[in-house]
């Protein structure tokens, strides 16, 4: 998937500014940056939630806005950040909507062993008949990566998913993104404020500032005092654990 | 479909509904009906059975009506009376009145006035509302101020013309501004049961989306629904279910918060054909229920929209009260 030139103004201002990027195939990738920077806008764009002004976005050769929304939704799956549902809902049904792309509302038994796969994967099997708002935060979102696993797509974009999470479940949920990218293969896209689970959990990082592309590169290459201190506009310290890079703040 | 415990049970409500639609039909039918004597018993049934078939049409499609238009608009405490179609019911009536009297043909013939209900408040109400869609980017939540605000607009034109009309005029009109069951003829009828069975067929896709659509836009999106054409399509379906069943008996939507509530509330399920059905059946029992009590108890005296009012106030109260983590 490759997008360029990317443009997107609200009432004149313009809130991503001339974006252009290939997001690396098997890979997860984190999207960071101030607040305001674009990052959660050009994500929205990526999966045709928001109407972009110009620029092109291209998924697997073709156009985006080409192809049938119903089609690309088994090919790109999209978790945002405000998810709540008035219904009374079980986790299972939950879930089984991630199969809605392939099989409407009439699940055959196939769709029934990928929803089975999918919860037994987020290790929901004691919760599948709970209703979701009975759940806390760290189950339902729990409840929400099984349904996106469920529509069973080649890409999955997350917007903040460890938002309003402690650290314990945080941590669990970035554990389980490298999972999707490293068991199931999946390319994953994520929009994130925590610099540190960018650095620790992804390979690559794109960081905006004003709308536009700071840096992009390797987790190595973008997390550095310099590049850090110039987007954030904070000092920084480095220090490395893992062989990974992690940023001290203050 | 999908197979856990919330299934169980339903079998039961829908019988248990069913039965209540059922034994309210045969009492409203039966009760002093003279069965006696075969000649007034057949003139009380033919009376009564066209009553019968308005309520439960009029059931149906505010039932239905309601359920879809609080899942679009994600919020159980809505009512499709906030589109403003019962003031337009009202201004319509009040204007007919007005400028051509209560004498002419088009207020005297039911036929001809609920034609011309059914057109005004079809056109006006799609062309008003399919453009405030397109010109407020599908924000259904505008579309809900836009039309509360043109509720009180309708209903400021309409009291400003009863204000300057005949006291005389204004006694007929008041007739037919309150909810009615009675003295709807068979040509309406059947008209009305093609139009909904119509809308039902046109809207039949949009209608199985309507479960992906609670999920909300986001999500319907991501699951590859075209949301702002569903919802679009499903809002017209809406506005139109509310406008045949105004025409045929007057405004009763606010009917619609009571039976779509409680049809979710014994149901606790996001299927929308059950909760459709739970409405429309909840709503058969509640009118036939107190239109008979209307007839039979207060002899016509107390117009069946009083309950309705008393008894959606009631509720509506407790829903704010008592359920909010629900709403």
């Amino acid at each position: 998937m490759n997008v360029c030139d990317l443009i997107k103004k609200y009432d004149g201002k313009t809130v991503v500014d001339t974006v252009s990027f290939t997001i690396p195939k098997g890979k997860v990738l984190s999207l960071i940056g101030p607040n305001g920077a674009g990052k959660s806008t050009v994500m929205g764009m990526i999966s045709r939630l928001i109407a972009k002004d110009s620029g092109v976005i291209r998924f697997e050769g073709k156009d985006i806005g080409k192809w049938k929304s119903r089609e690309l939704a088994k090919k790109l799956a999209i978790l945002t950040q405000h998810n709540n549902v008035q219904m009374k809902l079980t986790v299972r049904e939950l879930v089984a909507f991630g199969r809605f792309p392939y099989s409407g509302s009439r699940l055959t038994k196939e769709d029934e062993k990928m929803i089975d796969q999918a919860i037994s994967y987020m290790e929901l099997e004691d919760f599948q008949d709970r209703f979701i708002d009975e759940l806390s935060g760290g189950q339902r979102q729990r409840a929400y990566i099984a349904m996106v696993i469920a529509q069973d797509t080649e890409y999955v974009l997350l917007d903040e998913p460890t938002n309003n999470l402690d650290i314990y479940h945080a941590s669990n949920m970035m554990r389980t993104v490298r999972k999707l990218c490293d068991e199931l293969g999946k390319t994953v896209i994520l929009v994130l404020h925590e610099i540190n689970y960018a650095a620790f959990y992804s390979d690559y990082i794109c960081a905006f500032v004003d709308g536009k592309i700071a840096k992009f590169g390797t987790v190595e290459e973008v997390v550095t005092k310099e590049n850090l201190s110039e987007i954030y506009k904070v000092d920084f310290e480095i220090i490395e654990i893992n062989n990974k890079p992690l940023s001290v703040y203050y | 479909m999908v197979k856990s415990k919330t299934y169980r049970g339903y079998g039961k409500i829908f019988f248990g509904l069913t039965a209540l639609v059922l034994a309210a039909s045969a009492a409203y039918l039966l009760v002093d009906s003279k069965m006696y004597n075969p000649r007034l018993f057949e003139f009380a049934l033919k009376l009564r059975i066209p009553t019968l078939l308005v309520m439960m049409i009029a059931a149906f499609a505010i039932g239905g009506a309601s359920i879809v238009f609080q899942s679009i608009i994600n919020n159980r405490i809505v009512t499709p009376c906030l589109l403003g179609m019962n003031s337009m019911y009202s201004l319509v009536h009040t204007a007919v009145v007005f400028f051509v009297g209560s004498g002419s043909v088009i207020a005297v013939n039911t036929n001809l006035s609920f034609a011309i209900d059914l057109v005004i408040m079809g056109i006006t109400a799609t062309f008003i509302y399919g453009y405030l869609f397109q010109k407020t980017n599908h924000n259904v939540l505008y579309v809900l101020l836009i039309g509360t605000v043109l509720s009180s607009f309708f209903g400021s034109i309409q009291s400003t013309l009863v204000r300057v009309m005949d006291p005389n005029e204004y006694d007929t009109l008041l007739v037919s501004l309150v909810a009615d069951f009675n003295n709807v003829n068979s040509g309406i009828i059947l008209f009305s049961l093609l139009l909904l069975a119509a809308l039902v067929f046109f809207l039949r896709k949009d209608l199985a989306l309507l479960d992906v659509i609670t999920l909300g836009k986001d999500q319907a999106i991501n699951l590859g629904v075209d949301y702002d054409r569903t919802v679009r399509r499903l809002l017209l379906g809406v506005v139109l279910c509310i406008a045949v069943a105004t025409a045929m008996v007057g405004p009763v939507s606010f009917l619609g918060l009571i039976i779509a509530n409680i049809a979710r509330q014994m149901l606790k399920t996001y299927r929308h054909i059950w909760l459709i059905a739970g409405a429309a059946l909840v709503g058969m029992a509640a009118i036939i229920a107190g239109q008979l009590i209307m007839e039979h108890v207060f002899s016509f005296a107390v117009p069946i929209s009083t309950f309705i009012t008393i008894g959606g106030g009631i509720y509506f109260l407790y829903l704010l009260l008592f359920k909010k983590g629900e709403c």
